[in-house]
């Protein structure tokens, strides 16, 4: 199954190291393929520092990419890291 | 952004000495009270912002790779330091595998642009291997910077 996704970076900080380490890690634990793409970048979900290398700042636009298997859940847990308060402690 | 922007030579170690995170941490940031770039009398508070950082989960984010960071009121402009370690340190990576490769980022804490740009210009180099390996072996200093220098003005 292939899903696509736009989402709005709104937390003030962007996307930076501690919830893309978040993000990886919860994407490691699933089968899925997982990708990320901020304009013409595209980047492995599953690499820290391919999400790093995005420099995803307050309002970006990034599309989030899943497919496989389990992309259903992969994609719901992702979307909500992507989306979410990116400075709250997890 | 570039690497050459925040990174001074002086700055640049290809034999850091600490055997662990701590340590480590400290001599990264003496490498930027000996390159100028921050005060002596703030390096214990700079210590202990970056310490608070790993705190909240570890920046060795694997590969051999280690990225300590920190944003602070005592920083105004983004600096960089760069370590090699030939043994590894233990970072408490999350693969955890021991980190060989330490990029040290202070930015000033009113900002978040810079910071995550400084970010991704270090990954956007260090994720290729042949770049790692070759920081690696590097015997001094100046080889490591040479090294930094060369990629990063041949990279987009």
């Amino acid at each position: 199954m292939n899903i696509e996704k736009k989402i709005i970076i709104k937390s003030k900080q962007g996307l930076h190291a501690r919830p893309a380490a978040l993000f990886v890690q919860i994407a490691n634990k699933f089968e899925s393929d997982i990708s990320v793409k901020k304009g013409k970048q595209l980047v492995n979900g599953k690499s820290i520092m391919g999400i790093l290398m995005l420099a995803a700042e307050q309002g970006s636009v990034v599309i989030l990419k899943v497919s496989g298997r389990d992309a259903n859940e992969a994609m719901n847990e992702l979307e909500k890291i992507l989306s979410g308060d990116l400075d709250k402690p997890f | 952004m570039k690497i050459l922007d925040f990174l001074k030579p002086a700055a640049v170690t290809a034999n850091l000495e600490s055997t662990n995170k701590k340590d480590a941490i400290e001599e990264l940031v003496d490498l930027l009270v000996k390159s100028d770039d921050i005060k002596s009398a703030k390096k214990k508070d700079v210590v202990r912002s970056v310490l608070e950082r790993e705190g909240l989960g570890s920046t060795g984010i694997g590969q051999g790779v280690a990225i300590p960071h920190s944003k602070s009121p005592l920083i105004k402009d983004l600096v960089g330091a760069f370590a090699i370690s030939k043994k590894g340190i233990n970072f408490e990576s999350l693969d955890g595998k021991p980190a060989h490769i330490f990029f040290l980022l202070l930015a000033s804490s009113d900002t978040t642009g810079p910071h995550l740009k400084a970010l991704a210009r270090i990954s956007r180099l260090l994720k290729d291997k042949y770049f790692r390996d070759a920081l690696i072996q590097a015997k001094t200093d100046k080889e490591v910077y040479e090294i930094i220098a060369r990629e990063d003005k041949t990279r987009d």
